[in-house]
């Protein structure tokens, strides 16, 4: 046992030391005692397009679905798994094999009770086969073992030691087997209708304007939840949804449903709330890929020379509205709680950072020329919301400091993504990166020679390409020991700022408004993606 | 064309109107002297309100609101001009061609014309942009696609009353070439009626760039009052001036407009003088 | 009898409009670049390419145009708009869930335009060039010439935050579960803003033509005629300048019919109000392609059915005109 892993000793601890729901009282504890009933308004932006979490993992989804779906754990604030549907587990110390003890007497909302087939069949059969990103954390799944009803062996080519961290009805939500089994699983008529084992049942969806979850009465977890209903509602304009806080019509709006130019009014507001809690285990960045097959571009002088040509403080206080920190490398510090960041890496926020660009970029062989301008480039904004044209009116300023001129290009989503990700006819792109429970989802598939795939959105598109960090992220991905993890992970994130394949502008931070009546909204690194089981109006 | 021009400048709105727009010509003209420079560069700290060292303060990221207008002015200007010009030219080569010759030409011509019409307007100009990809010259392009069945449809009805009329008939008789009657008789009889909705298409125009812009389908190279607004948009509660001022440029450029077209209705349109 | 059969034979008409309308819309459509596939992949973040030959699959766009374009057809023809492969439901639920929404924001600013507008045309004519004139000409000039969205956050700053009077937007209260008059109450106070935001342009647009076709009528031979046959101004009016001065206000509102869906996006957006334009604006930015022809074909019959019944209308005035 002397080669066990941190994360795999840690659960055995906290598996033995903590009861039931114990761990999230201790972190969001206040002395009020809950209060029953009442409905919760929450905002979500945008409207998603479909409630089925297990083929589409797009961020609107799953404040809604991890109320129906639940995962095997959850997470205490240190980000260490926690007993959910599975009640303990066991890691084999070759990592191998995980074994999973399942919590008994709990049902599908549609009366069906859950057993070990159901993980089974989730994994195996829906997540695996249709979910766009489960694939990369079961990467390493063969099979699901049910030797008995209570008890899902994870049997794994390869040790995953991100695994535990990807348990959450977020990451890898538990379906029910014979809602699905001998259907066509994307068109199940659950997509919309959501049933899982979650504290709120999935009540009617009105199409552009709410929907509507009701508590689960018969919920395994005793006395819980305490809210007796949930609306999620859509409101597309941002000013109007600030409005809707304002005016109290609405007590939540995670996940930045509020635009981050009015939280400094919010923040006065007496019946409002500001939190930056509860995104811990959602990195996320926003980034400037520079197409690494331009002529310019493929010279790791330019590439510098931009990195430090952009002001990332400017973005981060007139576009972030100071929400947010610089980012300094290729993970956001929210790998700092997990001891996986670090930003001993080449830094471009320097006084002297225009003189050092000028200087890199005549040295590339880019002079300035007559008007002062050195080459030109066209930036792809990104249309998944306004900031980020203000964020690329700003990149163009910056750039044309150092003599590089910038035509924007805003095209809808659809032509956006073709360009880029297809065609691959871009020269700059300032996409929003999501990383991940762990490094290996957000560094792989941005940085892996391997991903260079024409056609897959938001992968290699920079045509990277260094044998030296394929195989540090080759070994990073199965390496059990957390230390040496560690190491390499540093060394990846010291090459790639070197070689600075794309600028890293902002770490993300979400903020989540709350009405002052909405108690415990926020108990743990999951925040809004995780179901509000404990949640409670004041009267 | 002297009792024209008295009856234009009698109308006293007419001439406030006319006056609004000199105002907004020589802002124009004089934009490059008031304002020097790219107007997207960042030239004061953000969110500024009006009053200070710039008038109509800055926006999010610190560029001058009052440089934004002025910019943002001559390219409601040029989509106004170029769109309504564009729309003209096209509706009335169509609505022309149906109402001169009539038959069959008249029934595919004004098909397609119909067809135009039943797609929801705004949605065939997304559309339209969508397509071509966002630009003054697509959202020109948008423009023109919705506005000139309007036209068109003015401009056959005039033909198909003209085409009766005793004059033209005379000169059909008199061997008169298709060329020469369209030119010489019956154009000339309807600029009267084309220049009154023309005028009030640029107001349409202008209207319609800036819901453009605010959907995010705007050129964002070029500044316009449209893209102000929209940027403003999120910030509106905490920064009024940024939504305000753009929208008033915009509504007192339309009513100025509309204002000078009506005054033109009125010398132009024979029917309307008699009384 | 005539009347059925005129009916019958103007939907007879507009059987091969309508359908030329789908064929062009359905190629018209397909212009624009990229698909719904990668917009859904491009939204999950990364995506294999397994994963998106499954959806480019799922959602018919691995065949070749033709095959697509004749699977259209053909569901078509059975009165199926299809599946919306994004929305997971068929495209005709989602079109009917927001039509009544839609419905009710636009008869609503349509029909108080159309009143209040046909309205303030006849005072303004009535009173040419008094200072009636002047006041209702001017209000309508600028109601012509604000956008609609500006006014729209505007009246939100004002009514719904500064004054409380209002709700920001939606449709409804959510969670309220309102039922019989509070329903109607509640929703009546929904719709206040947009329905302002959207009508004022109307508004302006009837009143302008009203009062021009009022004067002109006012000129006409048959005026002079009945005024010197002794009868009373107001007689006039009603009995023969109202009704053909009406005419021109019809014929601009059933121009306008086309407009009723797409005009409202903006307004819509701005107060989240759950109508078909909002639908049909994220229908294209997403390629949702089916769901997008079906509005289009839904507007295309609406616009029919508009005209026809502007042509009853005309009829109903203009006891000259016959069937």
């Amino acid at each position: 046992m002397s080669r066990t892993s941190d994360v795999t000793n840690l659960s055995r601890r906290t598996v033995l030391a903590l009861p039931l729901g114990l761990a999230a009282a201790a972190s969001g504890a206040r002395a009020a005692e809950p209060k029953r009933g009442g409905t919760m308004v929450m905002i979500v932006h945008p409207e998603p397009s479909t409630l089925a979490h297990y083929a589409v993992s797009a961020g609107n989804i799953p404040p809604i679905a991890t109320q129906v779906y639940e995962g095997l754990c959850t997470y205490d604030w240190d980000q260490n798994p926690q007993p959910n549907l599975a009640k303990s587990w066991e890691v084999e110390p070759d990592g191998k094999t995980i074994t999973f003890k399942l919590q008994d007497g709990v049902t599908f909302h549609n009366g069906k009770p859950f057993t070990s087939a159901d993980v089974q069949y989730s994994f195996m059969e829906i997540l695996k086969k249709y979910n766009p990103i489960a694939p990369v954390m079961l990467a390493e799944l063969v099979a699901v073992d049910t030797p008995d009803p209570m008890t899902a062996i994870l049997r794994l080519a390869n040790p995953a030691p991100y695994l535990m961290k990807a348990l959450s009805g977020r990451d890898l939500p538990i379906l029910c087997r014979s809602v699905f089994e001998g259907t066509d699983v994307l068109q199940n008529p659950s997509a919309n209708k959501p049933i899982g084992t979650g504290p709120f049942k999935f009540t009617s969806w009105e199409r552009g304007q709410f929907v509507r979850l009701d508590r689960n009465e018969t919920y395994w977890k005793p006395g819980l939840p305490y809210l007796n209903r949930i609306v999620a509602r859509f409101i597309p304009d941002a000013a109007t949804r600030s409005a809707a806080m304002e005016a109290g019509e609405a007590h939540f709006a995670g996940y930045s449903a509020v635009n981050y130019a009015d939280l400094a009014r919010m923040k006065t507001n007496p019946i409002l709330d500001l939190t930056t809690k509860g995104y811990e285990m959602t990195p996320a960045q926003s980034v400037l890929e520079l197409n690494g097959r331009h002529p310019q571009l493929q010279k790791k002088e330019v590439r510098q020379a931009i990195a430090y040509a952009i002001d990332r403080k400017v973005i981060l206080k007139d576009v972030m509205f100071g929400y947010g920190l610089p980012a300094t490398g290729p993970l956001s510090r929210k790998f700092k709680t997990a001891g996986l960041y670090t930003d001993d890496v080449r830094q471009y926020d320097v006084p002297d950072r225009l003189d050092i660009a000028n200087k890199l970029l005549d040295e590339a062989g880019a002079p300035r020329g007559a008007d002062g301008t050195r080459f030109a480039l066209h930036l792809e904004v990104n249309s998944f919301g306004e900031q980020w044209l203000r964020q690329a009116e700003y990149l163009k300023q910056a750039l044309a400091g150092v003599g590089i001129a910038v035509t924007l290009r805003s095209e809808d989503t659809a032509t956006w993504l073709r360009r880029v990700y297809t065609n691959y006819d871009y020269d700059l792109n300032e996409p929003f990166l999501s990383q991940g429970v762990d490094p290996v989802y957000g560094l792989n598939k941005q940085f892996l020679t391997s991903q260079i795939r024409k056609g897959v959105t938001f992968v290699n598109d920079t045509f990277y390409s260094n044998p030296e960090v394929d195989r540090m992220l080759g070994e990073g991905a199965r390496e059990l020991d957390a230390e040496k993890r560690a190491a390499l992970y540093k060394k990846v994130q010291q090459v790639l700022a070197e070689d600075s394949p794309m600028i890293w502008l902002i770490d993300v931070q979400y903020v989540s408004v709350s009405n002052r009546r909405l108690k415990d909204h926020t108990t743990g690194p999951l925040g809004t993606q995780q179901a509000f089981e404990r949640a409670w109006m004041d009267k | 064309m002297r009792t024209g021009l008295a009856r234009f400048a009698r109308n006293r709105l007419a001439l406030a109107g006319a006056a609004v727009l000199l105002g907004l010509v020589a802002l124009v003209a004089l934009t490059p002297l008031l304002y020097p420079g790219d107007p997207f560069r960042l030239v004061g700290p953000a969110l500024q309100p009006p009053g200070g060292p710039f008038l109509l303060g800055t926006d999010t990221l610190g560029r001058d609101v009052g440089a934004e207008i002025a910019y943002g002015a001559r390219t409601s200007l040029i989509i106004g001009l170029s769109a309504t010009g564009a729309a003209i030219l096209f509706g009335t080569l169509i609505g022309g061609l149906a109402g001169y010759y009539r038959g069959s030409v008249e029934v595919a011509l004004m098909r397609i014309t119909e067809f135009f019409q039943t797609i929801p307007a705004f949605v065939l100009a997304i559309l339209i942009v969508a397509i071509l990809s966002p630009s003054l010259f697509s959202e020109v392009v948008a423009i023109v696609a919705v506005s000139w069945p309007g036209i068109a449809r003015l401009v056959r009805g005039e033909f198909v009353a003209l085409g009766s009329r005793e004059f033209v008939l005379a000169c059909d008789g008199l061997g008169a070439g298709d060329a020469r009657i369209v030119f010489r008789h019956m154009l000339p009889n309807c600029t009267a009626a084309i220049i009154a909705v023309g005028t009030l298409l640029i107001g349409t125009a202008i209207l319609i760039e800036a819901g453009l812009a605010f959907l995010g389908l705007g050129d964002p190279n070029v500044m316009s009052w449209g893209l102000i607004i929209s940027s403003g948009r999120a910030v509106l509660r905490s920064a009024w001036w940024i939504c305000t001022f753009p929208g008033l440029a915009i509504l007192l450029t339309v009513l100025a407009i509309n204002l000078v077209g009506d005054g033109l209705n009125e010398v132009l349109n024979p029917r309307l003088r008699e009384r | 009898m005539r009347l059925a059969r005129f009916l019958g034979y103007r939907l007879l008409l507009a059987i091969p409009v309508v359908l030329g309308i789908v064929v062009l819309n359905f190629f018209l459509i397909h212009l624009a670049p990229g698909d719904a596939a990668s917009v859904l992949a491009g939204e999950s973040g990364a995506a294999s390419p397994e994963y998106m030959e499954q959806l480019r699959h799922k959602f018919g766009l691995d065949q070749p145009l033709a095959t697509q374009f004749g699977v259209y057809l053909l569901n078509m023809l059975h009165l199926d708009l299809g599946y919306s492969f994004r929305n997971d439901s068929p495209v005709g639920s989602l079109i009917v869930d927001r039509l009544w929404p839609t419905g009710l924001l636009m008869l609503t600013a349509f029909a108080a335009a159309l009143l209040i507008g046909t309205l303030l045309g006849l005072v303004a004519a009535t009173g040419r060039n008094s200072w009636r004139d002047a006041v209702i000409s001017l209000v309508s000039l600028v109601a012509y010439a604000t956008p609609g969205f500006w006014l729209g956050l505007m009246m939100i700053v004002v009514f719904a935050i500064r004054l409380g009077w209002l709700p920001t937007s939606g449709y409804d209260t959510v969670g309220a579960d309102n039922e019989g008059w509070d329903e109607v109450w509640d929703v009546g106070r929904h719709l206040v803003m947009p329905a302002v935001a959207l009508a004022l342009f109307y508004l302006a647009v009837y009143a302008r033509v009203m009062r021009a076709s009022v004067l002109e009528q006012v000129g006409m031979d048959y005026v002079t005629t009945a005024r010197a046959k002794g009868q009373t101004e107001a007689r006039v009016m009603t009995g023969h300048v109202l009704r053909n001065a009406l005419l021109p206000v019809v014929t601009i509102a059933g121009v306008q019919a086309g407009n009723l869906i797409g005009g409202s996006i903006v307004v819509e957006t701005v107060f989240g109000w759950p109508g078909v334009g909002t639908l049909a604006f994220n229908a294209l930015q997403s390629r949702d392609l089916n769901l997008l022809l079906g509005i289009f074909f839904v507007s295309a019959c609406l616009v029919v059915v508009i005209n026809l019944a502007v042509d009853l209308v005309y009829v109903c005035l203009d006891p000259r005109l016959e069937l």
